[in-house]
């Protein structure tokens, strides 16, 4: 199937794009185009456009991975569109067809796998204290090396329920709730789905040659820092 | 007996008096206490910057003429016909007309700029509208509302017209050149600001409106900026803050600036609905009336008798909507005559 067959496929694509007169105000409201070699505009048009080479080309670049999903765009694009939607779209195409591998911005989908969706089934939660290891996270810096040794303390003088069953904030998610959200990621398609990412990663890192651990690590630090300046959006 | 023309602005004075010339006897209601409608809110037209007054005092004279009665604030508020189809209107003071026609020439009215709160009309001072500026020209004074002479000028185009979020979907036509017009005028006042205009498209269709763009840029000195405006905001010194793509170089671009005028669109005059209904026309999709066919009956409605000219049908320039009335006066007279 062509890619813009897929796209038509999805409800996000079909509820976000009319057509788009490229006027810029999306582009102009959008946060991660302040940062980033980023443009939403140009997302709506390339997709409009239908040019499987280009759409291809999307789906294997870091571009489609800066959008924060905030959906700024929705609120004020004058043909009623949403770029953001629109890149939802796309992700899910190239999560499908394995392309976020040939990207640094897109083969971090690895490590959100790992990590974030390791955690939900395991856990019941995304993200727990435990999860945030300083070492893994500079970015936190000295406070939260003091709150992680001492999170114990610090979560009880918050008066969560940190790591123990029953009520409250942090709580223990319990055993048959935890089946039951696993049922649900089994039933709605989202551990198959997740099992493709796992896959397409596993594969990627084989023909780089690296062993799973190395290239999780790898995925999860790498950073040329360029934020796409070095590639054109189209 | 006459033939009834509703609106005595442009297009009513001119389709009035060319009925009269061809002997028809005209009943010319206004609701205002002066004639001229919109053009009351002009400076300079474009494209030979002739004066609007000059205009209007032509219009003035033209109906002046004998066959014409000019009925001032009044307005009609009940339409009935006779069983020869004679057409019956009752308007606002009790008086009742009789016509054998009745044209609606009622116009347009001006976007709202408060509905595109994100501009910040009505919320930050240095923020004004096309009309306003017309009115600080007729005025000859340029000034920001802390007492400057405005150093930098950003005119907004498309405010109010192709829009999704305020179901306006149409092009308002006039406000491109309008802009261009302007920004002329600016210049002229200020030699030394810097004049930027932000548009989507250069929609210069009319006769000598292409060349003035260029003039504007050769000459004048504008700059022109391909990209619609997100949002403003303001400064501690009252100065607007703008969000734009800069789309031919496809980057966000953020600018300062004194004074932001908005090139508001045009929509359906107020009480067009009520119109509609009470005469049992109907209303096109992008809300003006609806005219019987877009080719060959551009004045003609689907009411028998009942005829339709100017901006009642879509936004118009000045110079489209004075032939659009002669036009109309040569359908009444051909439906008399018939
Ligand atoms: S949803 Fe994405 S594209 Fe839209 S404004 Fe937010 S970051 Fe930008
Ligand atoms: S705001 Fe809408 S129409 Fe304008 S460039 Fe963005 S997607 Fe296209
Ligand atoms: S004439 Fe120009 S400014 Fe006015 S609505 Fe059309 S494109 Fe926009």
């Amino acid at each position: 199937m062509s890619v813009i067959d897929s796209l038509k496929k999805d409800i996000h694509y079909i509820e976000s794009l009319n057509s788009c007169m490229n006027c810029g105000v999306c582009t102009a409201i959008c946060p991660a185009a302040e940062f980033y070699n980023y443009d939403p505009r140009i997302i709506a048009d390339t997709v409009q456009r239908q040019d499987e080479e280009s759409l291809e080309a999307l789906l294997k670049s870091d571009t489609i991975w800066y959008c924060g999903e905030c959906m700024s765009c929705k609120t004020r694009c004058p043909r009623g569109n949403t770029p953001g939607g629109i890149i939802m779209a796309l992700r899910r195409a190239s999560q499908e067809q394995g392309w976020f591998t040939e990207s640094e911005k897109g083969r971090q989908q690895f490590a959100l796998k790992r990590v974030l969706g390791t955690n939900i089934l395991n856990y019941g939660y995304c993200i727990t204290p435990d999860i945030v290891k300083p070492e893994m996270h500079p970015e936190q810096g000295l406070v939260w090396e003091w709150i992680y040794e001492h999170r114990d303390d610090v979560y009880e003088r918050t008066h969560a329920n940190y790591r123990h069953s029953g009520a409250g904030t942090l709580r223990k998610v319990d055993d048959d709730s935890l089946n039951e959200l696993r049922q649900i990621f089994e039933v709605t398609g989202g551990s198959e789905f997740m099992e493709k990412i796992e896959t397409y990663s596993l594969r990627k890192a084989e023909e780089n040659g690296l062993d799973p651990e190395s290239y999780f690590l790898q995925t999860y630090m790498a950073n040329n820092g360029t934020h796409g300046e070095e590639k054109s959006n189209r | 007996m006459s033939v009834i023309i509703i609106g005595a602005g442009p297009a009513g004075c001119e389709a009035a008096y060319r009925l009269a010339r061809s002997g028809e006897s005209v009943e010319l209601i206004e609701k205002e206490a002066e004639i001229g409608g919109n053009l009351n809110n002009w400076y300079q037209l474009f494209p030979d910057r002739k004066q609007a007054a000059d205009l209007k005092a032509k219009l003035r004279k033209n109906i002046e003429h004998p066959q014409i009665h000019l009925h001032l604030k009044s307005k009609p508020v009940a339409f009935s016909r006779q069983g020869d189809g004679t057409i019956q209107l009752t308007l606002d003071d009790g008086a009742l007309i009789t016509g054998k026609a009745l044209l609606v020439a009622s116009g347009f009215r001006t976007f709202d700029a408060h509905r595109k709160e994100e501009y910040g009309y009505g919320i930050y001072e240095n923020v004004i509208t096309s009309v306003e500026l017309e009115n600080a020209f007729i005025n000859h004074q340029i000034n920001t509302s802390t007492g400057h002479a405005p150093k930098r000028i950003g005119l907004i185009h498309c405010v109010g017209s192709r829009d999704e979020k305020i179901c306006r979907l149409y092009c308002s036509k006039l406000c491109c050149v309008t802009a261009v017009k302007q920004a002329i005028e600016l210049r002229e006042m200020l030699p030394e600001a810097e004049i930027l205009c932000f548009y989507m498209d250069m929609r210069m269709f009319g006769p000598g409106y292409e060349e003035m763009y260029r003039e504007a840029q050769e000459k004048y000195n504008i700059k022109f900026v391909r990209g619609r405006l997100s949002e403003a905001s303001e400064d501690r010194e009252k100065r607007l803050i703008i969000k734009v793509e800069d789309t031919l170089v496809g980057k966000p671009l953020k600018m300062t600036l004194d004074l932001m005028v908005l090139m508001v669109g045009m929509e359906p005059a107020e009480g067009n609905d009520q119109l509609i209904s009470m005469l049992n026309l109907q209303t096109a999709p992008n809300g003006f009336i609806q005219v019987s066919d877009p080719h060959s009956g551009t004045n003609c409605t689907h009411q028998k008798g009942i005829f339709v000219t100017g901006c009642s049908s879509s936004p118009m320039n000045l110079t489209d909507t004075l032939t659009d009335a002669r036009s109309a006066a040569v359908t009444i007279s051909e439906y008399l005559n018939s």
